[in-house]
């Protein structure tokens, strides 16, 4: 190894450090250089990377001082902790003290016998960090996908680590190689068969514009996976020798990462589909991955009725209706949601922005009331089935219609 | 490929020794396939080749380089064809100092050969389509070809591939060029780290990289037939395979015939509107992607059309090259072909009056007017010289509280301020009608709508 790399060193202060020794009460001790038992890698905390190394040193009665030094590594000094793993207060740190001008600092323990004890130093190291992604496999029906969920380790740290233990937070400890300079990545869980939703989404005001058609917008396309468990999931099996047990969907939280999406062709081969960023999902919560734009799926928006009726001064009602008009290309029936905010529609009729929520209710000619959910005060979606286009060639797909006849209330 | 330039080393570990390691050097197995599917809608390409490799039972560590091409590492993914269950990566390892390289610890429970599928993105090859259409004389049909066209920029030859194309528009919250770069930019980042002492673990370096097997030129195309292009629908998108193995090599495009139609029969329609098109009606060719009118085979992606017209001398009038939308199979094509100098629109006021006037009477010694009515008559006349008949649809915008009324044709409400009308000319035909706005301004305005006479 090269002279230049970090290492750790427990050097007891020799014969120079008896002039600091209390009469008759604390020795400076001298103990062998202790290798590293074991090492584990916490990358629970997104911001910090916390190091545990476990030794056995040889303590002598009484005190004993010990240095901990280290070059060229990003070590957090002010978060290195010493802990004996003994029971009782036999072994405790009397001390700790950091000399000027060096990357290091000097225990002083004292214990009350001699012998080896089993220590464990922990500190937060920096350039160690952990990255998460997605890879899913979904079936040519588009009912349930494989999602492979991997964990980079990126260890630019300085120090070369061995076989280290790596824990994300979940999903059981990895042994690994973490060697210098370099960045790893393991499969962290692989779920089978996660049901997924397919959603095609209309949103006037973030949809993508269609050339030459003022009053159109893209569909998007999104597969909606919940991070639950399956039904009647058997216990997950034991695991492998150096490897961390197996988990099911719903045991964890899926922690932000880019989620990739291919497509079984039907022929042996995979297609890829689309990516997003996969948000951090509790569990029970649902992922929603945006895949791309559906343009099968025609939608035409258009205000059919803008009418102001007065009540009094300058406060009035708005009684707004537009219609969509869909048509469905593909060969499936599908739903389509569309997606409307209620105050910037008002904004649209009423006058402009306002630092005010809308206040508004529906009206008769709604197409289909029990289509509409409410999703919060403002916002709305209509969930509109689309029928499969016709099979014969020479027959186009129909023209579906949903009016929402909205009225605004008291506004000014 | 120019295989100088990937590599796929198979370094075999014996298993269960894990400090003192035998190194063995497996030759590099020849590649059996290449399939590039190529996206339009994002520079990006998705490569599948598929090798035999022999494992031994226990730990085989693989490397995989490249050089002078772009490949997102991030993408690149090995997965057994045989023995699934035998065969397992256990981590990938991207080492800092050797950008361009990564490395696959492989647990094998099995011992022999097993066919391997290596994919990863690469950057710089794309595709685009085309289309030409050339009307008869008499502007009743067309023949109508689409072209396919592969571009490859990406510094590296494509001999005997596979080629499937995917019409669609798929997401990507990262670039591939920039994520294929970002291996390049570490590289200066370790550069720097050696300069400040730090030392990179190197691999066991004792391996020696086997020569890249040249792939056979592949070329089934018989003498004088074009590659039949295969069309398939996967999920939202569809996939164009090119028939037969193609080579594409680096700087070069090719550009293939996506299939041909000839006597497809259309109809011609001006549209009006000037708060879409302009101060003039423009002229449009309506067919659709469907059996009636010789296609429907597939969508039509989003291009290029150039379109022409046969000028009765064995010559073509040229007409407009414009970009077309992706076209789903069944739905309608509107082409905008531009004037047309033998069509005449015009729209002139005749007339105008003021009426109904409000005033604010709290100012003194003058009043202002704070509010009236206007009302607009307009004449419209269009004149057909052409020796067919025309129909036009015409669109107006009447922004605020407007009363509309006209004349002859039947006017509905496009929507809450568009009123919209079509009428139909005889060859040769001159039409002139009438039709009536009353504005409500200022004061008088309590909507923001038209409403129709006799409502």
């Amino acid at each position: 190894m090269s002279s230049k790399r970090w290492l750790v060193a427990l050097v007891l202060a020799a014969a120079a450090l008896a002039a600091f020794v209390q009469p008759a009460a604390a020795r400076i001790k001298l103990a062998t250089l202790p290798v590293r038992e074991r090492v584990e890698i916490q990358l629970e905390n997104e911001n910090a990377t916390l190091v545990e190394e476990e030794r056995v040193v040889a303590l002598l009665k009484g005190t004993n001082h010990i240095d901990f030094s280290w070059t060229n590594t990003q070590i957090d000094k002010w978060t290195i902790l010493f802990r004996p793993l003994v029971p009782g207060d036999t072994v405790r740190v009397i001390n700790q003290s950091y000399p000027p001008g060096e990357n290091a600092l000097v225990w002083e323990v004292f214990a009350d016998n001699a012998g080896p004890v089993r220590v464990r130093i922990s500190y937060i190291v920096g350039n160690l960090r952990r990255s998460f992604s997605y890879r899913a496999t979904a079936e040519a029906d588009e009912s349930a996908l494989t999602l492979r969920h991997y964990m980079k380790v990126a260890n630019f740290s300085g120090e070369e680590f061995g076989t280290a233990g790596v824990y994300a937070g979940f999903a059981g400890v990895f042994q690994k190689e973490m060697g210098l300079q370099e960045s790893k990545e393991v499969l962290v869980a692989k779920f089978d068969k996660v049901p997924i939703k397919k959603k095609f989404v209309f949103n006037w005001r973030t949809g993508q514009p269609v050339p030459d058609e003022p009053n159109q917008r893209y569909v998007t396309m999104q597969y909606v996976l919940k991070n639950e468990k399956p039904q009647g999931a058997a216990a997950p099996a034991a695991a492998k020798a150096g490897e961390a047990a197996p988990v099911v969907l719903g045991s964890y939280p899926l922690p932000f990462g880019k989620v990739r999406i291919f497509l079984k062709d039907g022929k042996g081969g995979e297609a890829f589909t689309g990516e997003d960023w996969g948000q951090f999902t509790p569990i029970d919560d649902e992922m929603k991955i945006y895949l791309g734009l559906a343009r099968d799926i025609k939608v035409e928006r258009t205000v059919k009725k803008n009418e102001r009726s007065p009540i009094h001064g300058n406060l009035f009602n708005q009684e707004v209706i537009v219609q969509y008009k869909m048509q469905n290309f593909k060969k499936e029936a599908c739903l389509l949601d569309i997606e409307e905010d209620m105050n910037q529609l008002r904004n649209e009729f009423c006058g402009g922005a306002k630092d005010r929520d809308a206040s508004w209710e529906l009206l008769g000619q709604t197409s289909d009331k029990g289509h509409v959910e409410r999703k919060s005060a403002q916002k709305i979606e209509i969930h509109q089935p689309l029928p499969a286009g016709p099979k014969e060639a020479d027959k186009k797909p129909d023209f579906g219609l949903f009016l929402l006849h909205v009225l605004f209330k008291n506004e000014w | 490929m120019k295989l100088a330039t990937l590599s796929l080393i198979a370094l075999v570990l014996v298993a269960g020794v894990a400090q003192a390691r035998n190194i063995d050097l497996v030759t590099l197995p020849p590649r059996d396939s290449v399939q590039l599917t190529i996206y339009n809608s994002e520079d990006l390409t998705l490569v599948r080749e598929t090798r035999s490799i022999t494992f031994k039972k226990g730990i085989n560590r693989l490397e995989f380089s490249w050089a002078n091409t772009l490949i997102d590492p991030t993408s690149a993914y090995f997965r057994p064809l045989e023995q699934e269950d035998q065969i397992e990566v256990l981590d990938t390892t991207y080492p800092l100092d050797r950008p361009q390289v990564l490395i696959w610890n492989v647990e094998s429970k099995f011992e022999g050969q097993v066919a391997v599928e290596v994919s990863y993105f690469t950057s710089g090859i794309s595709w685009s389509a085309d289309y030409v259409m050339i009307t008869d004389a008499g502007e009743t049909k067309a023949a109508l070809d689409g072209y396919v066209t592969v571009v490859n920029n990406s510094g590296e030859d494509y001999e005997g591939a596979q080629v499937r194309l995917v019409v669609g528009t798929i997401n990507l919250v990262e670039k591939i060029r920039q994520l294929a770069q970002q291996g390049l930019v570490q590289r200066d980042e370790a550069d720097r780290l050696e300069r400040a002492g730090v030392v990179a673990t190197r691999l066991k370096s004792d391996v020696v990289r086997g020569a890249v097997v040249t792939a056979e030129l592949y070329d089934d195309r018989q003498a004088g037939r074009a590659p039949v292009i295969v069309k398939e629908g996967l999920s939202e998108y569809f996939i164009f395979t090119v028939g037969g193995q193609q080579t594409v090599k680096t700087g070069w495009s090719q550009r293939m015939v996506s299939f041909r139609t000839r006597d497809v029969p259309f109809d011609v329609l001006y549209r009006y509107r000037p708060h879409q098109y302009g101060p003039a009606p423009v002229r449009f060719f309506i067919l659709a992607n469907d059996q009636e009118h010789k296609m429907g085979e597939s969508p039509l992606p989003d291009g290029v059309i150039r379109v022409f017209r046969e000028n009765g001398r064995d010559g073509l009038s040229f007409y407009t090259a414009q970009s077309t939308k992706y076209i789903p199979i069944k739905e309608k094509i509107e082409l905008a072909v531009g004037k047309d100098d033998q069509i005449v629109y015009e729209r002139v006021v005749l007339d105008l009056g003021r009426q109904n006037f409000i005033y604010d009477e709290a100012v003194r010694p003058v009043p202002p007017v704070v509010g009236w009515d206007e009302t607009r008559k307009w004449q419209e006349e269009i004149r057909n010289y052409r020796a067919k008949p025309i129909k036009m649809e015409i669109r107006h915008v009447l922004l605020g509280d407007v009363q509309f009324g006209m004349e002859g044709a039947a006017v509905k409400l496009y929507d809450f301020h568009t009123p919209e009308y079509v009428l139909t000319l005889a060859a040769g035909e001159k039409q002139k009608w009438l039709s009536e706005g009353t504005f409500h301004l200022g004061g008088n305005q309590k909507q923001n709508r038209v409403r129709m006479a006799g409502e």
